[in-house]
């Protein structure tokens, strides 16, 4: 087995990409995460509202 | 462990700040040098009223806060370093195992008896937790200057100055909480790392290419294998700003210590393990 | 162990092209092995397999580790200098000696300190700013000072002064080898080690075409110049080569009894440069 993954760099690669899907959407799966990524929202721009609360809070 | 993995670890990682120098050390100094050179040239511009006022103004803005409390606040200066920091770390990343390839240097590192494990390793340490604190000392030695300099300044203007020393703990509890932040967000983002490092070891070519390239493939193969998007949802969870801040101590357990960093971590070492086996192929 | 190196088959294809082709190679511990061959022959693509630097198929045995495997373990007890060119060009020559000396255990400073201040190379300069000669000064200096059972030297004084070079293999037998310590040399360059060699390998397009101790090479091989009369007698028991010397032809023959060999002609011990050349011409195999 180790001698078919580590024949060459492609076949680690492809061997390493296929488990670490694998390994996210098996977690994804169980965990019941969001399956599908919805309108591409401008992430570096959401501000955690909640955070910011959170520290208004504890300066008070 | 013992002593001399100790030792051969500590000379990896001198070897990696020595070799970048130029990121690590030069870069926060320029900056640093030209935040002040700025500060100068504003200071006078803005005139002797305008700078006895903000001063004043600022002491009462701080007024009954502690420095704990304070330093967030003084998170703010520190966003021009860590910009620069975050960039260089990319090309660090992306050439960590990549330039010594394209170069004869390769075939002299791999004849010393460093595992491919320490090679790694050392260079994640480097960029997580060594390469910062350069930055770090070099906003220290900032704001060093700054009290110096204000403390003067307010003594010659006649100010009162003594809020000074709270604000100067309030930096400093800062630049550990900056501190602490870059190396959670390093700890966050070990998924990213971990596959900029396994192409850096796997292309021959223009690894970041490859990066970009067999990422968006990957993601069109799982929504055609498996109908899901994980990957996407994977990769756009790790990348809201905000998430990454520790402005509190408490923060720190609340965010070493969950399911989803720990997941993180775990899923990024299959792709370091990659990286570090990828490395017996260097032809 | 009695070799140090045992490699059976070894194979090493770049797309089309077959660097190694099944190659066996046998280095015992003690020997000062030439492993001698044109450019392209496969000699750094065979002294690399030894390291573990270059991933090929075959068996291979290197002081009791296989280099694909354990590479980092082998080097505590291997050592290799490439052609001029390999240490890391922004280093420091005190902090390349700091980081040998931090990452390898068996390293001894002091020596190397004792070798550096024999030669006219500053500790503050960059390995960029010293002369090729000074680069490969700098690295045997480092590599004398490791304690390691085998030195894997691939062209080390390629493109060197002729004083250089001379120092070099100087140092390398009256200071380092001890006759426990194994070096394996490559070269296109014969002349310039033969006499230091106790065994000698010649590769050609990938291939072993004679490995023998020097010892042997005068019992296997000779050189006759022949007699026009015997031109025929000489071409029926099978030259490996023949050629032109001062108007007669002279013949070089291996596994030939001399008894059969001395009526034809004057017989001589062929030099290794002559000996290379007529490996590499060998008619037989063509």
């Amino acid at each position: 087995m180790k001698n078919i993954i580590l024949k060459n760099r492609y076949t680690l690669l492809v061997t390493v990409l296929t488990v670490y899907i694998v390994v996210l959407v098996i977690e994804g799966f169980i965990t019941g995460r969001q399956a599908q990524v919805l309108d591409f929202e401008n992430p570096f721009f959401d501000l955690n509202i909640k955070d910011l609360e959170g520290l208004r809070e504890r300066r008070a | 462990m013992n002593k001399f993995h100790l030792l051969q670890f500590h000379a990896l990682l001198q070897r990696e700040i020595l070799e970048h120098r130029n990121m690590f050390i030069m870069a926060p100094a320029i900056l640093a040098g030209l935040i002040l050179l700025f500060s100068v040239w504003a200071m006078t511009r803005m005139g002797q009223d305008t700078v006895s006022i903000s001063i004043e103004y600022m002491a009462l803005l701080f007024d009954g806060l502690s420095p704990l409390e304070m330093a967030p606040m003084f998170m703010i200066p520190a966003i021009p370093f860590i910009g620069i920091f975050y960039f260089c770390a990319i090309i660090y990343l992306m050439n960590s195992l990549y330039q010594d390839r394209q170069e004869l240097s390769i075939l002299f590192w791999q004849s010393m008896p460093v595992s491919n494990l320490n090679t790694v390793l050392s260079k994640l340490v480097t960029i997580g937790m060594v390469a910062p604190l350069f930055y770090i000392a070099t906003m220290f030695a900032l704001y060093v200057i700054a009290l110096f300099w204000l403390a003067i300044l307010g003594w010659s203007y006649d100010i009162e100055v003594a809020g000074l020393g709270y604000m100067f703990l309030a930096a400093v509890v800062s630049l550990i909480f900056v501190y602490l932040s870059i190396v959670t967000t390093a700890l966050w983002l070990l998924p990213t790392i971990g596959w900029v490092v396994l192409f850096s070891a796997f292309a021959k070519r223009t690894p970041i290419l490859w990066a970009i390239g067999v990422f968006i493939l990957v993601g069109f193969l799982e929504e055609f294998i498996f109908g899901t998007q994980f990957l996407g949802n994977f990769v756009q969870s790790r990348s809201t700003p905000t998430q990454y801040l520790i402005l509190d101590f408490q923060d720190v357990v609340e965010r070493l210590i969950n399911y989803d960093m720990l997941f993180g971590i775990m899923v990024g070492s299959i792709l370091l393990a990659g990286a570090v086996y990828m490395r017996r192929f260097i032809d | 162990m009695s070799n140090i190196v045992e490699a059976r088959a070894l194979t090493k294809t770049y797309g089309s092209l077959k660097a190694l082709d099944g190659i066996n190679l046998t280095i015992p511990t003690g020997a000062i092995s030439g492993l001698i061959g044109p450019n392209g022959a496969g000699k750094t693509t065979a002294l690399k397999a030894l390291i573990g630097l270059c991933d090929v198929e075959g068996e291979l045995n290197v002081a009791g580790m296989d280099p694909r495997a354990a590479r980092h373990k082998l080097m505590e007890d291997v050592c290799f200098i490439a052609d001029v060119g390999i240490l890391p060009k922004w280093f420091k020559v005190s902090q390349l000696i700091d980081y040998v000396a931090g990452v390898h255990p068996k390293f001894d400073r002091i020596k190397t300190g004792e070798y550096l201040s024999t030669t006219d190379i500053p500790a503050n300069k960059r390995i960029k700013e010293l002369s090729k000669g000074m680069v490969t000064q700098l690295h045997l200096a480092l590599v004398m000072a490791i304690d390691v059972k085998l030195l894997v030297l691939d062209e080390p004084t390629l493109g060197l002064d002729i004083i250089y070079r001379k120092e070099f293999y100087d140092r390398l037998l009256n200071d380092y080898y001890d006759g426990d310590r194994t070096i394996v040399i490559s070269t296109h360059q014969v002349e310039e080690i033969e006499a230091l060699l106790t065994h000698l390998n010649f590769i050609n397009n990938g291939e072993i075409v004679l490995s023998a101790m020097m010892t042997d090479l005068a019992d296997i091989y000779t050189e006759v110049v022949v007699d026009p009369e015997q031109i025929a007698q000489a071409d029926a028991l099978n030259p490996i080569h023949i050629r032109e010397l001062l108007g007669k032809k002279s013949y070089t023959f291996e596994s030939v009894p001399k008894a059969q060999l001395q009526p034809l002609g004057e017989i001589y011990t062929p030099s290794v440069a002559d000996l290379f050349v007529a490996k590499m011409k060998d008619s037989r195999h063509e």
